[in-house]
């Protein structure tokens, strides 16, 4: 990721271009700029060269290119905004794309519940960090928040709780409810943990993928789709956030799901080689879920 | 302030202790709390939270949080304590009317034809304001989901327990023996 100012910053991207890498994600805020970029392992020391003569600095995002929601029992004030913002803001300096999402009626030893819409919401995601509090019945109780959850999940909780093996990918512990920010060095480490774990459960699913490859990679569609005009129109602060499997778009799909299932990738048009949906948290963006390269195949020797 | 934790779950106890002294602290309570006595008991679920004050809530006058003077037939006032100053100027507007109260800066007024004495005596703040900040604070504490609670306040003595479901008179009675056992150790 480059993290400089907007100085020069046309140069940076021409040479990210001209080594044939991409740009996962552009911020501008007045004259800061971030760039998160992939690019080629042998071209890395000569883009290091570059981003700091152009007076930025360049380090290692490995979360980038994912989106990931950070979930707490409620938005209320007991859970707000320690300590989900803070582990909201450590998966962001990785790389991450992150959105803060509080359950409707999460709260409660006996009385917590997750709605379908809720977990349809979650599982756009690419993985999900529930956070959860200090005692560890009531942490043990809540299992059922996410164990219907079908991308991964990583829980963050007070206590380590027991017999949680099947229902999430990974456990972080010594957490809990907090009333201000983590900011002491053993709860800066403690952010740390929780972003390495993340990264080591995305790194599973990544490989998981890698195991019957996507027809086309993510990046590959956003490159198509940054000339498409209603996305180049969106004030949206993101209009294109890219998954492992595929692309959040925030344009609605009544009005685009026709034009942009009619692109064209590598000779097959994009609603062929790809699912389009509606996002469920509203009518406002849509999710691009690229098929593997043998679900392709199958879809072809059925037609 | 004493803290003294009692339950099962050693995590639980230590983060609620740090979250009621964080809390309090945050809401500017924590200087008037002497001893407080927490009860966790996640698995029935029932929480008590007793605090015994430093001294027993009392009315806030005008004169608490201005300087008061006279010049003639004008009195001045200063703001001494900022965070009064909208009850005190909603108090002095009812008495005077609007166009007799001058707030001149941010923290003098004048007032015109005023009686020093009947503004001094002017209560701003209740002692059961106070109390009920405390409570507030309490609850900010408790777990979000234990939503049935049972307030016991007696002179400087406050208790709070809080379960998920029904406030039976079993939980109310246990309630009861803490307030009284922590009333009686801090000689109330």
């Amino acid at each position: 990721m480059y993290d400089g100012g907007i100085y020069r910053s046309n140069e940076l991207l021409e040479m990210i271009e001209d080594v044939g890498g991409v740009v996962l994600q552009k911020t501008r805020s007045a004259q800061m700029f971030t760039v998160t970029m992939s690019i080629p392992g042998e071209d890395k020391e000569a883009m290091e060269k570059m981003c700091t003569a152009i007076g930025g600095m360049v380090r290692s995002v490995p979360l980038a290119g994912t989106e990931i929601a950070v979930v707490g029992p409620t938005l209320g004030r007991h859970h707000m905004p320690h300590p989900i913002c803070d582990i909201a803001e450590v998966l962001r300096q990785s790389g991450a794309i992150t959105v803060v999402m509080g359950l409707a009626r999460g709260r409660g030893k006996a009385t917590s519940q997750i709605s379908m819409q809720e977990m349809d919401i979650i599982n756009e995601y690419d993985a999900a960090v529930f956070v959860l509090g200090n005692f560890k019945s009531c942490v043990e109780a809540k299992k059922h928040l996410f164990e219907k959850i079908k991308v991964p999940v990583i829980l963050v909780s007070g206590p380590m709780p027991d017999g949680m093996e099947d229902s999430c990918e990974a456990v972080v512990s010594g957490v809990g409810r907090k009333s201000e920010r983590m900011r002491t060095p053993d709860e800066r480490k403690k952010l740390e943990e929780i972003s390495e774990r993340v990264e080591d459960v995305l790194r599973t699913r990544k490989r998981t993928i890698e195991e019957d490859p996507l027809f086309v990679h993510p990046a590959e569609i956003k490159q198509l789709l940054e000339e498409y005009e209603p996305i180049k129109e969106s004030l949206r602060p993101a209009p294109m956030v890219l998954h492992l499997d595929g692309l959040r778009l925030k344009v609605p799909m009544k009005e685009n799901a026709g034009e942009i299932s009619e692109m064209v990738v590598y000779g097959r048009k994009l609603g062929d080689i790809a699912r389009i949906s509606e996002s469920r948290i509203d009518d406002s963006s849509m999710i691009i879920r690229i098929m593997t390269m043998s679900e392709v195949k199958d879809r072809d020797g059925n037609a | 302030m004493e803290i003294e934790v009692t339950g099962a779950d050693t995590f639980g106890n230590e983060a609620y202790k740090k979250l009621f002294e964080g809390l309090m602290s945050e809401v500017g309570k924590a200087i008037s709390l002497e001893k407080v006595n927490i009860v966790l008991d996640p698995a029935r679920p029932l929480f008590i939270f007793t605090l015994v004050l430093r001294s027993r809530p009392e009315s806030k006058k005008i004169s608490d949080a201005v300087s008061l003077r006279t010049e003639g037939k004008e009195v001045h006032l200063t703001i001494t304590d900022e965070n009064y100053a909208p009850e005190i100027l909603s108090a002095l507007w009812k008495m005077y009317g609007r166009d007799n109260v001058d707030q001149q800066t941010r923290f003098d007024i004048k007032i015109e034809n005023g009686d020093d004495e009947a503004i001094g005596e002017t209560v701003i703040a209740s002692g059961e304001d106070a109390k009920q900040e405390i409570i507030g604070a309490m609850w900010r504490v408790l777990p979000e989901g234990i939503k049935a609670r049972y307030n016991i306040s007696e002179d400087r003595t406050i208790t709070i327990a809080a379960t998920e479901e029904i406030m039976t008179q079993e939980l109310k009675d246990i309630a009861f023996e803490v307030h009284n056992k922590v009333k009686g150790d801090a000689n109330v």
